[in-house]
């Protein structure tokens, strides 16, 4: 099954896009913060993680260097989605790391299909 | 081999290091040596006049620990100056930049209420949910009321569920009026549909 890491300082956001994906058949877990996604990506390989930009701690941009960096050494996808659309926010994300960014609220079906087309195609049931 | 007691002996006299003075510790903020950098920003608290000083730093500091160090000092002073000082960086496109300002105000309850009609007020709905993340952990009374306001009036969805999120952890069944409201102002957004309608069955009992 595809592993899917939901980082976001935000419990509502964190249900929403969990449920979502699970809703779709990806396995998901669950990060508060940019410093819990770290560890929890040493531990545990994921396909796909789905991050946000404003958190405490460890921000989201920190964060994807950080899974990026030899510390990590993840190549899996990243999904950033943030409120912020400020011109420049993307190209951070990208500089970062990231592989798609997208600005908050994402509707569920594209939530799913982004997922679904980052993960190779291996899709939610592979 | 056993172990043989040294023999009682008075401790040698060290020399107690001078603590530097306001001024030497004004002077290192800016120091190339950012661990001096952070330990004057830490040795100043308390230093009225070091206020604008460490406000100037925030914005130019580059090292994450040194920010924080500077930020802890200005947050211990939690003064309306402190406040508006800090709340300009809200807006910054640095993100490290601008959480760890939100994080500063939240521990600043004695002053950082007093930003709320500016913040909501703020053009930039960015601004506005960076506010709603210091309400979310203001350790103050009247925190709750100025989310409801939020939830209530601000135009922005994104501000709205980002205050929703904030209220939630103290929302009560007497909220619950407000969340369907903003349900009604918001009828297209799916993510502010679900955040209400997963909270209500809890803060009414009809789980």
């Amino acid at each position: 099954m595809t592993r899917v890491l939901v980082v976001d300082d935000a419990a509502t956001v964190r249900l929403y896009h969990t449920s979502l994906l699970q809703e779709a058949g990806f396995e998901v877990a669950e990060a508060a913060n940019g410093l819990e996604a770290v560890e929890a990506a040493m531990t545990t390989p994921f396909d796909l993680f789905v991050v946000d930009v404003n958190m405490p701690k460890m921000n989201g941009y920190a964060c994807v260097e950080t899974l990026r960096s030899e510390t990590v050494g993840t190549a899996a996808p990243v999904l950033m989605i943030s409120t912020e659309d400020r011109p420049g926010d993307a190209d951070r994300a990208y500089q970062a790391g990231a592989n798609l960014y997208m600005v908050k609220p994402v509707d569920a079906e594209r939530l799913v299909r982004v997922a679904t087309m980052l993960t190779s195609g291996k899709g939610p049931a592979a | 081999m056993g172990l043989v007691r040294k023999p009682a002996s008075a401790p040698p006299e060290e020399a107690v290091p001078e603590k530097p003075s306001v001024q030497t510790l004004l002077q290192q903020v800016h120091d190339d040596d950012p661990e001096l950098r952070r330990e004057a920003a830490l040795s100043l608290v308390e230093v009225t006049e070091a206020v604008p000083v460490l406000l100037a730093r925030v914005g130019v500091e580059t090292e994450a620990r040194v920010r924080d160090a500077v930020l802890t000092t200005l947050a211990a002073h939690d003064t309306a100056t402190v406040a508006a000082g800090l709340a300009v960086h809200l807006a910054s496109d640095e993100a490290s930049l601008r959480t760890a300002v939100a994080e500063a105000l939240a521990t600043m309850p004695g002053s950082a209420l007093d930003l709320m009609p500016d913040l909501l007020a703020a053009p930039d709905h960015d601004v506005r949910v960076m506010t709603a993340m210091i309400l979310a952990d203001l350790p103050h009374p009247d925190a709750k009321t100025w989310l409801l306001r939020m939830i209530a009036d601000d135009p922005h969805p994104n501000v709205v569920t980002g205050a929703i999120d904030a209220l939630l952890p103290a929302a009560d069944a007497g909220d619950a009026p407000v969340l369907q409201a903003a349900v009604q102002r918001f009828p297209d957004d799916p993510f502010l549909r679900f955040t209400v309608q997963a909270a209500l069955p809890r803060l009414t009992g009809t789980a």
